[in-house]
């Protein structure tokens, strides 16, 4: 398929040796393209959220822990997006009653409510400094280190990252899980009035969203060997995605696509322009997004 | 904790509280006429507040004199978010929360940009005084500031129920079309409201600065306090915002005697969490009785 | 055998009263027909049954069980099915995964992919949508929603189908053609509980007649004695001077 060929050709560019600068920009631009697509998954069901920023940083912290304890690199992974798989399904509990507005809200609270405990549960959390130390990923056996260093291993395992967060939207999407969102986004009524319980597909739209967006953020941790509350339960992580997705259509790879594409021109172009300023190409994306209508833009 | 330390938090909080309802009524008069919620609503108090701290750098009289100035200088922006806010498709309910989203970090942007992340207060010797009541400070800078708020709220009150522009900004929020079958020019009514409630936001921003340390990213705990009071109060009640304003500076302020000061923000966001879920469905339900 | 029971059922919006303690059975098999005004209540019964409104006094019984305060999902997989005066099929949609989502998630449903796509086919079929599966449910005219609402409310394979005005807004020819569902609904076993403005339409098929006014229930009984009394012109045309 289509998406395999680009995966794959996407892998094997490490090994034309670039500058680890540019191993790093892209893994990052994975990352937010990870987010972009679960984010797309919730707004699939008709789902807004505005705090996708909650399981990125509940998978941080996740990974970070579980790496302080001695925990392997798959382990630490892998308990991040549990843990922010387990937060997405408790926001889908919520979401049951809630709905349009606000539902945002809601998630927006939520995202805020975390990242208040990570900066003050000190005990758990390290409090405002964070969580440091957190070891970093090595390369895959076979890759000599001379191309790229320590960045190809961060790389390799944000795109795999992406492509999990891909497979699972491609699956739902083909299932009956995709029909039940998109009734659900379509007539959330009119479908209950035709014997779909809306809360069960909400919860397992959100614990999918908040694994892909927590794989992202438990990656992120040890790419960066630190966590702070304020970073990774910052807006960012929530805005983003929101205007990546909006921004990059219906289809399963435009999200992604159009997250690569924004987090490479605003780290480029725009933030050696102005650096003090890299919050207003966000906050004018959102604008544009509200006031500008392409027929495209989806979200009811 | 003893009994002084309740009080004082007690007595703190609730005149802390008329100024979070007075912040909370320019909120609420926005959501009324145009079902539109202003996330950026805190970030507009902010702006006021440092409106004010540059005021009173310059100018250096009493900060209350300086209350129309604040207020001026958000003023105009209710324009602005009119016009925008009139460009939206529906559910208007949540795409003003992406548009207002994007202005508040606009603002934030601005702010920092002009005044940098430092904190601020509005220290005026006019107002640094205090008295002291039974073991219970109470700064006269608060006393001022929940006076002022309790006024502006009663006149703001007043003007809706017996004013006619009052009357026309509360027929247009009840039902808009069914006031414009009336003659209501409810556009004109719409972008009253809007420009009172901004102008009210600058000034409750002055009153804060006075109190409160300012930084640009203080406004977002405001805007989830202002939310979180017009969802309890339902839209455009002033004197249930009253009440709810004094419960809630209570709350804060009993949170921080107990816990610190670190978890305000979690606390009002916890609480805005819990007001969602207890009422989210009945707001929706005042939303769609007015299409 | 009393397929729904309804005893007492109030339901009132603020001060105003939509129903005031309407009480009646049903029986299987039956096509009943429900008159009144617009503001009768007539609608807001109909939300009750399904689940969409939870009324402030009275209950509901079907097939014996108590079902007051169910959640739509949970009437719908007993057995109730439901059209909307003015269509809202999911627009989005294909009118086929319109059709598929009824199939999918009811109480019970084909087993495999094959089987449930075949079952939409047929209901297609039956409504005369077939020639439209492929396209969106927004595309759809408006005598071709109320085709798809009435294909929505058969795909959950109900066995109280409440039907709300389904011929207003049809030609003579289309309201023909749902009198003639009517019959053929019911010789499948449906029971049938239709609102209607023509009188026509009603005297055909229905078995039993009731009719709301202001919230209360006015008259009971077969088509004959209602349609000619005083009472139903009271209803739609006020008091006598």
């Amino acid at each position: 398929m289509k998406l395999a060929a680009v995966l794959l050709v996407l892998a094997v560019l490490p090994l034309l040796g670039p500058p680890a600068y540019y191993l790093y920009l892209f893994s990052t631009a994975y990352q937010f393209a990870t987010l972009a697509t679960a984010w797309s998954l919730l707004a699939y069901g008709g789902q807004v959220s505005f705090g996708q920023a909650a399981f990125f940083g509940l998978g941080a912290y996740g990974a970070a822990l579980a790496s302080l304890h001695g925990a392997s690199l798959w382990l630490t992974i892998s308990l991040g997006a549990a843990l922010a798989g387990a937060g997405g399904a408790a926001v889908g509990l919520a979401a049951g009653r809630l709905n349009g507005a606000a539902l945002a809200l809601a998630t927006l609270a939520t995202a805020e409510l975390l990242r208040g405990v990570a900066l003050n549960w000190t005990a758990l959390t390290g409090g405002g400094s964070g969580l440091v130390g957190i070891p970093s990923i090595p390369s895959l056996p076979g890759i000599p280190l001379e191309l790229g260093g320590r960045r190809v291993g961060a790389y390799h395992l944000s795109l795999a990252t992406l492509a999990a967060a891909l497979t699972i939207s491609a699956v739902v999407l083909r299932s009956r899980a995709g029909l039940a969102l998109a009734a659900l986004r379509e007539g959330e009524t009119r479908g209950a009035l035709l014997g779909l319980r809306p809360v069960p597909w909400k919860v397992l739209a959100f614990a999918l969203s908040g694994v892909a967006t927590g794989l992202a953020g438990a990656v992120y941790a040890h790419t960066l060997g630190a966590v702070e509350p304020d970073v990774v339960f910052g807006r960012v992580f929530s805005i983003a995605p929101l205007v990546m997705a909006t921004l990059g259509g219906r289809s399963l790879l435009g999200p992604a696509a159009a997250a690569v594409a924004l987090y490479l021109v605003s780290e480029l172009v725009f933030h050696p322009l102005a650096p003090a300023l890299h919050q207003l190409p966000y906050a004018l994306a959102l604008i544009a997004v509200t006031l500008i209508r392409p027929a495209w833009r989806r979200i009811p | 904790m003893s009994l002084t330390t309740l009080l004082q938090a007690l007595v703190s909080g609730a005149l802390v509280g008329c100024l979070y309802a007075l912040i909370a009524a320019g909120f609420s008069l926005v959501l009324s006429v145009s079902r539109g919620l202003n996330l950026a609503h805190g970030e507009l108090v902010v702006l006021g507040g440092y409106a004010g701290y540059a005021a009173w750098l310059l100018l250096g009289v009493h900060p209350l004199l300086l209350l129309p100035l604040a207020a001026l200088a958000t003023l105009p922006l209710g324009l602005v978010w009119d016009r925008l806010t009139a460009r939206l498709a529906p559910p208007v309910e949540l795409w003003s929360c992406v548009l207002t989203f994007g202005l508040s970090l606009l603002l934030q942007s601005a702010m920092t940009g002009f005044w940098s992340g430092e904190y601020r207060l509005l220290a005026s010797p006019a107002l640094g005084h205090g008295v002291a009541l039974g073991g219970v400070a109470l700064s006269h800078a608060r006393l001022a500031a929940a006076l002022v708020a309790l006024a502006a709220v009663g006149a703001l009150a007043l003007g809706l129920r017996r004013a006619r522009w009052g009357r026309a900004i509360r027929a247009t929020s009840l039902d808009r079309d069914a006031a414009s079958l009336l003659g209501i020019d409810v556009e004109r009514a719409t972008r009253l409201a809007f420009v009172l409630a901004f102008g009210l936001a600058g000034g409750a921003g002055l009153l804060f600065a006075t109190i409160h340390y300012l930084y640009p990213a203080a406004g977002s705990e405001l805007t989830l306090l202002a939310i979180t009071l017009a969802i309890w109060a339902g839209i455009g009640r002033m004197r249930a915002l009253l009440f709810g304003g004094v419960a809630l500076g209570v709350v804060e302020a009993l949170t921080v005697a107990v816990a610190g000061t670190g978890w305000r923000e979690p606390a009002l966001a916890l609480l805005l969490l819990a007001s969602l879920l207890a009422r989210g469905g009945a707001l929706a339900r005042e939303f769609g009785r007015r299409s | 055998m009393t397929l729904l029971e309804a005893r007492g059922i109030s339901v009132a919006y603020g001060g105003l009263v939509a129903l005031g303690g309407v009480d009646f059975a049903i029986e299987e098999r039956q096509v009943i027909a429900l008159l009144g005004p617009n503001g009768s209540g007539k609608t807001t019964l109909f939300d009750v049954l399904s689940g969409l409104r939870r009324p402030a006094a009275g209950d509901v019984w079907l097939r014996g069980e108590r079902v007051t305060g169910f959640l739509p999902w949970q009437l719908a997989r007993r057995g109730v099915g439901r059209t909307f005066q003015i269509p809202e099929p999911f627009g989005a949609l294909s009118v086929r995964d319109n059709v598929l989502v009824g199939v999918t998630f009811q109480a019970r449903r084909p087993r495999t992919r094959a089987e449930r796509l075949h079952e939409v086919e047929r209901l297609l079929t039956i409504v005369g949508l077939a020639d439209r599966a492929g396209d969106a449910a927004a595309t759809l005219s408006l005598g071709e929603r109320k085709r798809l609402e009435l294909a929505l409310a058969l795909s959950g394979r109900p066995a109280l189908l409440l039907l709300d005005e389904l011929t207003s807004g049809l030609s003579p020819k289309g309201r023909e053609e749902v009198v003639r569902f009517y019959a053929r609904l019911r010789a499948h076993g449906l029971t049938i509980v239709a609102v209607e403005h023509s009188f026509a339409v009603l005297a055909e098929v229905a078995d039993r007649v009731l009719v709301l006014d202001r919230g209360t229930l006015v008259a009971d009984g077969p088509p004959a004695a209602v349609l000619d009394s005083p009472t139903l012109r009271t209803a739609y045309m006020g008091e006598e001077e």
